[in-house]
C-alpha cells in the first residue's frame, strides 16, 4: 500500500473547516454509516461506493480505530465496485440463441419480444456469473494541518472520492492550487494572477 | 486567484531553465539543493490539455527535442524531478495545474523507525518536506515572474539558453 510502502501518486486539497471535537466518535460513526456494502445483485452499470479498511478492503469494522486513525492522520479506503457485461460474450450468447429459436420454430427471424426476453435472459445470466470491477482509492488526511492526499490522480475518481467524503464528514475537499504556497503574501498572489501564460515562440523576436 | 493555475507550465518551464543553467545546485533557505530535470518531459499545445510529445531518456531534457518543443509554442504538461538534499534524494513527476504528485520516491525510511504507524508518520514527514521545498521553489518563481527580472533576464537567458542547441 502506496502510504506505507512504494512509489505515492497524489492529488492535493485543503479541508478548511473546522472538525468536531469529538471527531473519533463522529468519524467513526459517519465512516460506518457510508461504509462499503457488498451488493451481489449489482444490476449492469450499477455501481456500489463506500469506505472499507484500509488494510484490507473486505473489512468495514470502523469500530477497531487503529485501522483508520493514526494519531493525527485519518487513512481512507474508498471502494467502488462496477459491474460490467462482457459485450462480445453477450453478443455471441444472443447470436446462438437466437438461431436455435429461429431453428426450433422454423423462422428466419425472432419477433422483437423474443429478441428482448432472450437478451434481458442472457443479461441477467451474465450478470450473476460475473465479478464486479473492484478499484480502491487511499487518502490520508491530515486533521491537524487540514490537507488531504488522495492517492490517484484520475479526475473521475477524484470527483467520486470528494464526493463521498462530503457526504459522510460534511466538510469539502478544496482543490489545491499553486496560490496556496503564496498565502502569506497576497499582494504577490495578486501580481501574479494578473500573468499570463508566456509563448515562448514571441520571447526571440 | 483562479486563474493562477495555468501559470504552472511557466513554473515547469522556469524550474526545467534555472536548474539547467544552474548545473543543478540551488540555495535554498541557506541549504543546498541538488535539483535537475530526469528523464520525462510532456508537452502539450496551450490550447490541449493532453499531451501533445511525451520525451523519456535520461538525455530527454538536455536534447535538441526538448527544446524545440519550447521553442515551437508547446508549454510543458508535467516533468520528472530529482531532488536532493542532505541525505535525502527523491523522485517526483510533477504535473499539470494543481502540481499532481505522481510516481513519487521517498528517502528511505529509517531503520529505527518501528511500527506501521511510524512508517507511515516518516513517509508523510517526507512527502510535506518535499511539499516545502516546492513551495519555496514556486515562491520564488512567483517573485521573478512578477518582476522586470522575467522580461529582462529570464526570457533572453532562455532565448540563448533553447538556441544551443535547437
Amino acid at each position: 500500500m502506496g502510504f506505507f510502502k512504494g512509489r505515492l501518486t497524489l492529488r492535493r486539497y485543503r479541508i478548511e473547516d473546522p472538525i468536531p471535537h469529538d471527531f473519533r466518535d463522529t468519524f467513526e460513526a459517519s465512516l460506518e454509516g457510508q461504509a462499503f456494502r457488498d451488493t451481489a445483485a449489482l444490476s449492469r452499470g450499477e455501481e456500489s461506493v463506500g469506505w472499507v479498511c484500509p488494510d484490507n478492503i473486505m473489512d468495514t469494522e470502523f469500530s477497531v480505530r487503529d485501522r483508520w486513525l493514526f494519531d493525527h492522520y485519518i487513512l481512507l479506503a474508498m471502494r467502488v465496485d462496477k459491474k460490467v457485461l462482457p459485450a462480445p460474450l453477450f453478443k455471441a450468447m444472443v447470436a446462438k440463441r437466437l438461431e436455435a429459436w429461429c431453428g426450433e420454430n422454423q423462422k428466419d427471424v425472432a419477433p422483437a419480444r423474443v429478441r428482448t426476453d432472450i437478451r434481458s435472459a442472457i443479461e441477467a445470466d451474465l450478470m450473476n456469473r460475473t465479478l464486479p470491477r473492484v478499484k480502491v482509492v487511499m487518502a490520508a488526511w491530515h486533521l491537524a494541518e487540514g490537507w488531504l492526499l488522495i492517492h490517484n490522480t484520475s479526475d473521475k475518481l477524484n470527483d467520486k472520492f470528494r464526493t463521498l467524503f462530503r457526504t459522510t464528514f460534511g466538510l469539502v475537499p478544496a482543490p489545491f492550487s499553486p496560490v496556496d504556497f503564496l498565502d502569506q503574501d497576497p499582494d504577490l498572489a495578486a501580481a501574479l494572477s494578473s500573468q499570463g501564460t508566456t509563448d515562448f515562440t514571441e520571447v526571440g523576436r | 486567484m483562479s486563474a493562477l493555475p495555468h501559470l504552472s507550465s511557466d513554473f515547469f518551464a522556469w524550474l526545467w531553465y534555472t536548474t539547467e543553467i544552474s548545473g543543478g545546485h540551488l540555495e535554498l533557505n541557506g541549504a543546498e539543493l541538488q535539483i535537475w530535470v530526469d528523464d520525462r518531459l510532456s508537452f502539450r499545445s496551450p490550447s490541449e490539455e493532453q499531451a501533445g510529445a511525451l520525451l523519456t531518456g535520461s538525455d530527454a531534457p538536455r536534447g535538441a527535442e526538448a527544446k524545440a518543443a519550447l521553442s515551437a509554442g508547446k508549454v510543458i504538461r508535467e516533468l520528472r524531478l530529482r531532488i536532493a538534499w542532505q541525505d535525502r534524494e527523491y523522485g517526483v513527476t510533477l504535473a499539470g495545474p494543481g502540481l499532481d504528485m505522481r510516481g513519487l520516491t521517498l528517502p528511505p525510511v529509517p531503520g529505527e523507525v518501528g511500527d506501521e504507524a511510524d512508517v507511515l508518520y516518516a513517509r508523510m514527514e517526507a512527502v510535506e518536506q518535499l511539499w516545502r521545498v516546492i513551495a519555496t521553489l514556486y515562491q520564488r518563481f512567483a517573485k521573478v515572474r512578477t518582476t522586470d527580472a522575467w522580461s529582462d533576464e529570464v526570457l533572453p537567458g532562455v532565448v540563448t539558453w533553447l538556441s544551443e542547441t535547437a
